[in-house]
């Protein structure tokens, strides 16, 4: 499902008795999210990056400006019958229901629409099936559900489920016929007896339909008088939900959980949890809001994974917002950043590292950050300082300018020339990490207090002391010193 | 985590659940008709609310006006078969009627001094015993606490028998000893274990640092309870204090143990139910729906003013029940 | 410093100890031993033997030398826990419903929530017998307002009809007893309810509307089960407080408690408590043994009946 957004606007009025300035959360938002793509928004804490995810989720209105879903205006539309699912940032799980009765929530509310078919016939003929091709393993699972000493009918439906992907209820018919719990000829006087119980299940059904006028087809599809197909749009039956819940389980990994309550699970449990019943009800999107941030390190890197995984598998059209610049890198399809409700720039992750349109965006992307020096353009020449740096006819005006140089583009190896070598620095730490090594300098023309950072190969000779240095030019990037505008270099 | 190499098995039912389609209940309509029919919903939900709680809130309130319309009214236009809703002409004797009968002054007198006290002793043995159970810390304390608590699920009834004979073998009760009335009808309520459990819930919210900062300070405990404890607590002291007077006004059964024939000792409630039990005739109906508005009116009005203070108080003790 | 606290933390509680000792420890005790006396005697506490006359006199209806002529059994348990019974199964669940419809309903209105809330609250700052007695105004059977609305003319609510000589319908006048009580405790439902629907945290509502719940379901799968702790509270206190009725009952029948021949005649809608305190004012004949043993009796059902509830409830109450 594609999301378009035209001037989306957000106001909050002030209050004039109390001073208090009315406030845009969110200024003229656009953005077309295509149909399957995964849509980071990025931006620090009080952007608008929330305020925006929350009028996609419908939970806030905007002020002004259109949101699409498809070829369906859902602006003013009540949240809940916008079909999306929304992952809070605190999860938001219903304390008092178990996992599996969380994720079934949504479908509670919802209709399925299908072509009539021979339940019964279908789920008799799929015990059968495992009866005839899988019967020892089945035997072996029943015996290995122990629990409290006792066979447990849910350790085996559980081990079932997993395995089979069917539902509950027949895993539960299957242990009803208690197969390992006798041996040999009875054994073979079970089965055969819950064989001719499922055919006589086959037969009964049969007959019911046919008495109607209905009858089957080899997709097992009920047709009716005219031999056609029916369709309905009806509550969902148990078995339904139960096939629904089990796929997004296994789905998100959490199928081992199902029976616990949300206060028994860890925070990255949860939160799959959350996804899970987000994803039940097979939205058209999915909106994440921070869904990282409460967790602790080792866990996010494992969990973008899976959430990225997740939109893979699944297709559906999904933005996540996140103040963690590494994060919505490493997983988006595309970047929003976002500042003071402006969208500063949209592009694929690497192309906003690479070329950033604003200092904003670069001094917020890229870890560690990157090295911002004061400078200015005179007569078509890029000064740091009193340094030349270089030429280009991009550079028309005389004016002062940000000078951004990312850790990784200064170059002082043996192959580097002399020339080239057009920035000094004050190298005051050299910090070695294994393959890199991390300079700390400083320069009388650094922007703010900040010092500057170079990441070099470890074995390059460099002493303390200043230094020259050459720049890599994709690393180097200028900035208005007004606008903060990028200034692109022509060739 | 190992993960289980799960075979992706297919069989006749998973695949014949792939061509589930989840819609919405109205997801044949389109996104203008879904929006309408909403925001009908919610104004025909809001409709029914306001209404429900209108009418609930007319017989909640309802009494009180029968009240005081009833008051105003002369006993024969009470007495018609088809009552009135309002008076044909104000009776404002019957408040006259009322007073007289009702000997307010006494009543009054009896009930401030009895309120006032219990009041104030409850006051101060709360606040004495709350700072201990919150902030000292002694042998058995936790054991104490916990049969305090127990004592609070014991019906009142039990202890009220007892007291009874306890107070009047102390020659407390009965028409010659007032002071020992008096006496018998305070000291019992001076204590009050709600009162010292919700006390304390306050004054553990006051952080401890403060506490050591003053033991720093070398002040001592008295100092520290009565310069900080206190007013910090001033909120829940005085919905307590409010809580207790309203509570004096309205006792009946206790009261009413002790005084009984001497109506010289009689609380307010007391008096009342004393003074107009001819439920019944209905000349004197109008002068004993005129004393209940003078008993209740006065509540009525601290409750207005000080609804805050109430509210909070019983609400919070409520949900640490 | 740890002995020095000790001493100075009893000091503290001294003067609660000494007052909780003596009116409430000691009295425990004591009603437990006056409900075994034979003959107590309030005036100098002076008693003639021990005997478990007046448990049996009470619980069976044996007659016994005490002086009892079983009426004791009559009056508690062939009336007075009847009436109690069928006034605490009537009045806690409808009231504990209405209270958490009205809570829910306040909770979600933008408008007159303040006018809303003080309206409901009121009853509760008013004086029980107080309002009884306009309720017994309302009710009455000549002139009352009931009648009235119902057009029902002379049909004796709570008072015997003395021109036709109809006698009361014992339903009536449950009726009416139960209509005030759910009246008067409403209130204080409400708040607690208020209380707890304000401290639920707005994003299971959120939740809830993603997930497409409308607003009948998630008040009912969402907001009732996020209230079970205060349900639990109300469901207790409730019970109890509707067990030992007897404000109500002075009210809105006198101190004749129901007494429907207005000269004489068995005490009808007494309630358990409200024996208890007619024994208590006849001193003679042991009066005051059989209102301890009433009152034991009352004790012991109403433990029974606390833990009963909280076994219950561990299941289905989530904090």
């Amino acid at each position: 499902m594609e999301i378009r957004i035209n001037h989306l606007t957000k106001t909050f009025p002030g209050n004039p008795k109390k001073n208090i300035p009315d406030t845009t959360a969110v200024n003229d938002f656009n953005i077309v999210v295509p149909d399957g793509t995964l849509l980071g928004l990025l931006g620090p804490s009080g952007c608008g990056k929330s305020t925006t995810l929350y009028m996609i989720s419908g939970l806030k209105q905007p002020t002004e400006g259109e949101i699409w879903f498809g070829d369906e205006d859902v602006t003013h539309l009540a949240p809940e019958k916008r079909g999306i699912g929304l992952v809070f940032q605190n999860y938001a799980l219903y304390p008092h229901m178990t996992v599996y009765d969380n994720v079934k929530f949504p479908l509670t509310n919802l209709n399925v629409k299908r072509t009539k078919k021979a339940q019964k016939t279908i789920d008799a003929l799929t015990i059968l099936d495992l009866l005839e091709h899988n019967l020892d393993e089945i035997v072996k699972m029943e015996q290995e559900s122990v629990y409290n000493n006792k066979i447990s009918k849910s350790a085996f439906a559980r081990k079932m489920v997993f395995r089979f992907h069917i539902v509950t209820s027949l895993a539960n018919t299957i242990f009803s016929y208690g197969l390992s719990r006798v041996e040999g000829d009875e054994r073979e006087a079970k089965l055969s007896e819950a064989k001719a119980k499922l055919n006589a299940a086959i037969a009964a059904e049969k007959e019911a339909l046919e008495k109607k006028g209905f009858s089957i087809n080899d997709k097992y599809e009920v047709l009716d008088a005219n031999g056609a197909t029916i369709e309905e749009n009806r509550k969902l039956t148990k078995d339904e939900i139960d096939a629904l819940v089990q796929e997004t389980a296994r789905l998100v990994q959490i199928d081992q959980y199902l029976e616990r309550k949300p206060s028994e699970l860890s925070g990255g449990q949860q939160q799959r949890v959350a996804i899970a019943r987000a994803l039940v009800k097979k939205p058209r999107v999915l909106l994440l809001d921070e869904p990282l941030s409460n967790l602790d390190a080792r866990l996010r890197l494992q969990t973008r994974e899976e959430i990225r995984r997740i939109q893979r598998e699944t297709g559906i059209t999904t933005v996540f917002v996140t103040h963690d610049q590494e994060e919505a890198m490493s997983i988006s399809d595309k970047i929003v950043v976002m500042r003071q409700g402006i969208k500063m720039q949209e592009d694929a992750p690497q192309e906003v590292y690479r070329n950033p349109n604003s200092l904003f965006v670069a001094k917020f992307l890229g870890n560690p950050p990157i090295n911002v020096f004061k400078g200015s353009i005179k007569k078509g020449t890029l000064y740091i300082g009193e340094e030349k740096i270089c030429k280009n006819k991009a550079f028309k005006e005389d004016k002062d300018v940000y000078v951004g140089i990312r850790p990784e583009g200064f170059l002082c190896d043996e192959h580097t020339k002399e020339e080239d070598k057009v920035l000094s620095l004050d190298v005051q730490a050299i910090q070695t990490m294994g393959r890199d090594m991390s300079l700390v300098c400083d320069s009388a023309c650094k922007d703010g207090d900040a010092l500057i950072k170079i990441i070099i190969d470890s074995e390059i000779k460099v002493g303390v002391g200043v230094n020259k240095f050459a720049i890599r030019p994709t690393k180097m990037f200028v900035f208005d010193g007004k606008s903060e505008e990028r200034i692109y270099l022509e060739d | 985590m190992i993960m289980e190499n799960v075979i992706e098995t297919k069989n006749l039912q998973n695949e014949s659940y792939k061509d589930v389609v989840l819609v919405m209940r109205d997801e044949h309509q389109s996104a203008e008709e879904k929006d309408r029919a909403s925001k009908i919903s919610h104004i025909i939900a809001m409709t029914f609310t306001y209404i429900f709680l209108a009418v609930l809130a007319v017989i909640m309130v309802f009494p009180f006006y029968w009240m005081i319309i009833t008051s105003l009214k002369s006993g024969t236009e009470i007495k018609q078969l088809v009552p009135t809703f309002w008076p044909m002409t104000m009776r404002w004797d019957n408040y006259a009627r009322a007073f007289a009968q009702l000997n307010f002054l006494v009543l009054m007198r009896n009930t401030l001094i009895v309120g006032i006290f219990s009041t104030l002793g409850t006051l101060l043995t709360t606040i004495f015993a709350a700072f201990a159970f919150a902030r000292l810390d002694f042998k058995g304390k936790d054991f104490i606490f916990t049969l305090l608590l127990g004592t609070m699920m014991i019906p009142g009834e039990m202890m009220v028998i007892s007291n009874y004979i306890s107070v009047s073998l102390l020659g407390m009760t009965g028409g010659t000893n007032v002071i020992g009335a008096y006496g018998a009808m305070i000291l019992p309520f001076m204590i009050s274990v709600f009162y010292i459990y919700l006390l304390r819930q306050t004054f553990r919210q006051i952080p401890n640092e403060l506490y050591l900062a003053a033991k720093v300070d070398g002040k001592s405990d008295w100092e520290f309870l009565w310069k900080v404890m206190v007013p910090l607590a001033k909120p829940t002291l005085t919905t307590i204090l409010i809580l207790k007077l309203m509570g004096s006004w309205n006792a009946y059964v206790w009261p009413q143990l002790i005084a009984t024939g001497n109506p010289d000792l009689y609380l307010i409630t007391v008096g009342l139910r004393e003074t107009f039990s001819t439920a019944g005739d209905l000349d004197a109906y109008g002068a004993q729906m005129a004393a209940t508005v003078i008993v209740t009116v006065p509540l009525l009005l601290v409750f207005i003013f000080c609804r805050k203070y109430i509210m909070r108080g019983v609400s919070r003790a409520g949900i640490k029940g | 410093m740890e002995s020095k606290n000790n001493w100075k933390a009893w000091l503290y509680l001294a003067p609660a100890l000494i007052l909780l000792s003596v009116f409430t420890f000691f009295p425990i005790i004591n009603t437990v031993i006056v409900s075994f006396t034979k003959d107590y005697d309030v005036i100098d506490a002076s008693f003639s033997g021990f005997t478990f006359d007046n448990y049996i006199d009470i619980l069976t209806p044996i007659h016994n030398a005490n002086g009892n002529d079983g009426t004791a059994f009559e009056s508690v348990m062939l009336i007075g826990l009847p009436n109690t019974l069928l006034l605490t199964f009537i009045t806690v669940p409808i009231s504990i419903i209405l209270s958490l419809i009205i809570a829910i309903c306040l909770n979600s209105i933008k408008f007159f929530k303040k006018i809303f809330q003080t309206i409901f609250f009121m009853p509760y700052v008013t004086n029980a017998i107080a309002i009884g007695m306009v309720f017994s105004v309302i009710f009455d059977t000549k002139y009352g307002l009931m009648n009235f609305l119902f057009g029902t003319p002379g049909f004796p609510w709570i008072y015997q009809n003395l021109t036709t000589g109809a006698t009361v319908n014992y339903w009536s006048a449950l009726f009416a007893i139960c209509f005030y009580i759910i009246w008067h405790s409403l209130p204080y439902k409400i708040l607690i309810f208020l209380g707890g629907l304000q401290n639920i945290d707005a994003q299971y509502y959120d939740a809830a509307k993603i997930d497409g719940a409308g607003r009948f379901k998630t008040a009912l799968r969402v907001t009732v089960p996020l209230l079970s702790p205060q349900i639990l509270y109300i469901m207790i206190t409730s019970f109890i407080g509707a067990f030992k009725e007897y404000n109500s009952v002075i009210g809105l029948f006198g101190a004749s408690g129901g007494s429907f021949d207005k000269t004489t005649g068995p005490r009808t809608m007494q309630t358990i408590v409200f024996y208890i305190y007619e024994k208590m004012g006849e001193n003679g004949a042991g009066g005051a043994g059989l209102a301890s043993a009433a009152a034991v009796v009352l004790f012991i059902i109403i433990m029974a009946f606390t833990i009963v509830q909280r076994k219950v409830s561990k299941s289905r109450v989530h904090y």
